[in-house]
């Protein structure tokens, strides 16, 4: 590090450490405002655009595909290829953005001035959070809605065509196709907490992302290793898995789309300790990324 | 050496994250274990006993989401390309690759298995020179090893859908179509009948099996307790067929030399 960063890192270490020892307050205000600017930035960039664009696309596609459903029933397959769209696009949208949006700040030294004047930490990286997490939201509210109207469109067709086939009312329930959405908006919010958290440590965004994928496949695999401990005799191996089970949030738990595409029900009481469950790891992932960048050097 | 605290500091750091999820992961079990249990008891695949398997399915599941359902359809229009050039290896690869990305829907279960069992023992006998000159126990032997490779593949779509009917039928047909095993082909359509929303049709093979293989008392009272469960009405009886299952028990009671006395009381 040049000797003009280190001083530069020192006098922002020391601002930083002023502001969190309680002389400047902690403020939704400054949040919303570095939360509002990560959002501009966000939307404005071609990689937002391009996924965004690709996954409407997609969407809308869908029902051309439908020639394609040799294993299921038309909707159930146009509610998949929804759902494939939606968890795609959206975990490659969430990783890439974060760490895009965080080391533009650090590469482009913006960082500096931000954290140079009484800003908290926590401030910065909640506000980095919750701007990706809006930017997220209006990709999953865009998929989704396209999706809602796609299949009410479908099925309103279908019901002309084979009205006995419908005598029971809708087959697609819309309330829960909605709340899977949300649920996922849910699982890429802890998935931005997670990527916040590797790149407050990390140096390069190339880092970030690559190890942001692997801890996305490492948490849909969660579950092995929560099923397998149980059952390992060996201490040595089996310590190091419980140790997986626990360190890593199960992503299994929030594929409630299976249900919805088939029309089987959420219950609810499921979908509310998913949630719950999402919103707790939110806050550890993000209380542990404002510790983790807190005792980094800028 | 002087000792430099601060150069363990990332260390430092590093262990109390992960500290702090251990505690974090310990503490949600709660919240996290209801909500588990329920969705894995309506995702079989989330609980196969074959870690590959499951490893293979976790990481489709987290990646491709419902992509899979399409992904899977690409390929099996790739499987039919190859079917059609009755080319064995590809066919066999595409069979499984296909169920592997989406082991959903049956249809993909069954079909491939039926290329598996029926179409390639006939392309290595016309591979091996045609009907005439492989002999029969050749053409044996192929019959065998395909409906191997068949019934093993039907029993991993089991590991899928543990409880589907149609899977023990596929299977049992294997045996009794392809492999003349009535026996065996017995015993798995009566785990077939056994599944909850098995076709009736199934039950009354079963019968018809035991008759064959000279077990009628055990065919006369699987029919008469299949006839107590079976519609009578609506639209259910024209697939339940409640009187041609009533005119076989009373077959089987002449076979059998039951007294009209005896003889079974709808």
């Amino acid at each position: 590090m040049s000797s003009g960063t280190s001083s530069s890192s020192s006098r922002v270490g020391h601002t930083a450490g002023a502001a969190e020892s309680g002389r400047v307050p902690f403020s939704f205000a400054r949040l919303r405002l570095i939360a509002g600017n990560t959002f501009l930035e966000a939307v404005r960039q071609k990689l937002f655009n391009f996924l965004l664009l690709l996954a409407v696309a997609l969407v809308a596609s869908a029902q051309f595909f439908r020639e394609f459903n040799f294993g299921s029933s038309e909707l159930k397959f146009i509610a998949d290829f929804g759902f494939g769209a939606l968890v795609f696009f959206g975990s490659t949208l969430t990783i890439a953005t974060t760490a895009q949006l965080f080391f533009s700040e650090i590469e482009n030294r913006t960082a500096l001035t931000l954290l140079a004047k009484p800003i908290w930490r926590s401030e910065f990286i909640f506000g980095k959070w919750l701007g990706v997490f809006a930017v997220v939201g209006v990709f999953c509210a865009v998929t989704i809605g396209l999706l809602l109207g796609l299949l009410f469109y479908r099925e309103n067709a279908l019901m002309n065509l084979h009205p006995e086939a419908f005598e029971a009312g809708r087959i697609v329930n819309y309330a829960d196709i909605l709340l899977v959405g949300v649920l996922q908006w849910l699982k890429f919010g802890v998935l931005t907490a997670i990527v916040l958290l590797i790149a407050s440590f990390s140096n390069t965004n190339l880092y970030t992302v690559v190890t942001g994928f692997f801890v996305l496949v490492i948490c849909h695999l969660q579950y092995l290793a929560r099923d397998a401990y149980g059952n390992i005799d060996n201490l040595l191996v089996r310590l190091p898995v419980m140790l997986i089970s626990y360190v890593f949030p199960n992503f299994q738990l929030f594929n409630l789309a299976d249900h919805a595409a088939q029309g089987a029900g959420v219950e609810y009481d499921v979908a509310a300790r998913v949630g719950l469950y999402g919103l707790a790891y939110i806050a550890v992932m993000g209380g542990l990324a404002v510790y983790s960048f807190r005792n980094r050097e800028i | 050496m002087k000792f430099d605290l601060a150069a363990f500091r990332p260390l430092r750091t590093g262990l109390v994250v992960v500290a702090a999820l251990t505690v974090a992961g310990l503490a949600l079990r709660p919240v996290e274990s209801p909500a588990w249990e329920s969705l894995r008891a309506d995702q079989p695949a989330l609980k196969l006993d074959s870690i590959q398997g499951a490893l293979g399915q976790g990481v489709t599941v987290g990646l491709l989401g419902g992509f899979r359902a399409i992904v899977a359809d690409f390929f099996w229009l790739k499987t039919n390309s190859v079917w059609g050039d009755n080319d064995l290896p590809a066919t066999q690869t595409y069979v499984h690759l296909v169920t592997a990305i989406d082991p959903r829907p049956l249809y993909f279960w069954l079909n491939g298995s039926r290329m598996i069992a029926y179409d390639m023992p006939n392309w290595r006998i016309q591979a091996a020179g045609g009907y005439d000159a492989v002999p029969q126990s050749v053409q044996r032997k192929f019959d065998e090893e395909q409906s191997a490779v068949a019934v093993d593949y039907l029993k991993s779509g089991l590991g899928y859908h543990p409880d589907e009917p149609l899977l023990y039928i596929e299977i049992a047909n294997v045996y009794l179509n392809r492999l003349k095993d009535n026996a065996t082909a017995a015993e798995y359509y009566l785990k077939a009948a056994q599944q909850p929303d098995a076709p009736h049709y199934a039950a009354r093979i079963y019968a018809e099996l035991l008759r064959r293989l000279g077990r009628n008392r055990e065919a006369y009272d699987w029919l008469k307790k299949t006839y107590a469960e079976l519609p009578k009405g609506g639209d259910a009886s024209f697939t339940a067929l409640p009187d041609v299952v009533l005119e076989r028990i009373r077959e089987l009671e002449q076979e059998l030399g039951i007294p009209e006395s005896e003889a079974y009381q709808p």
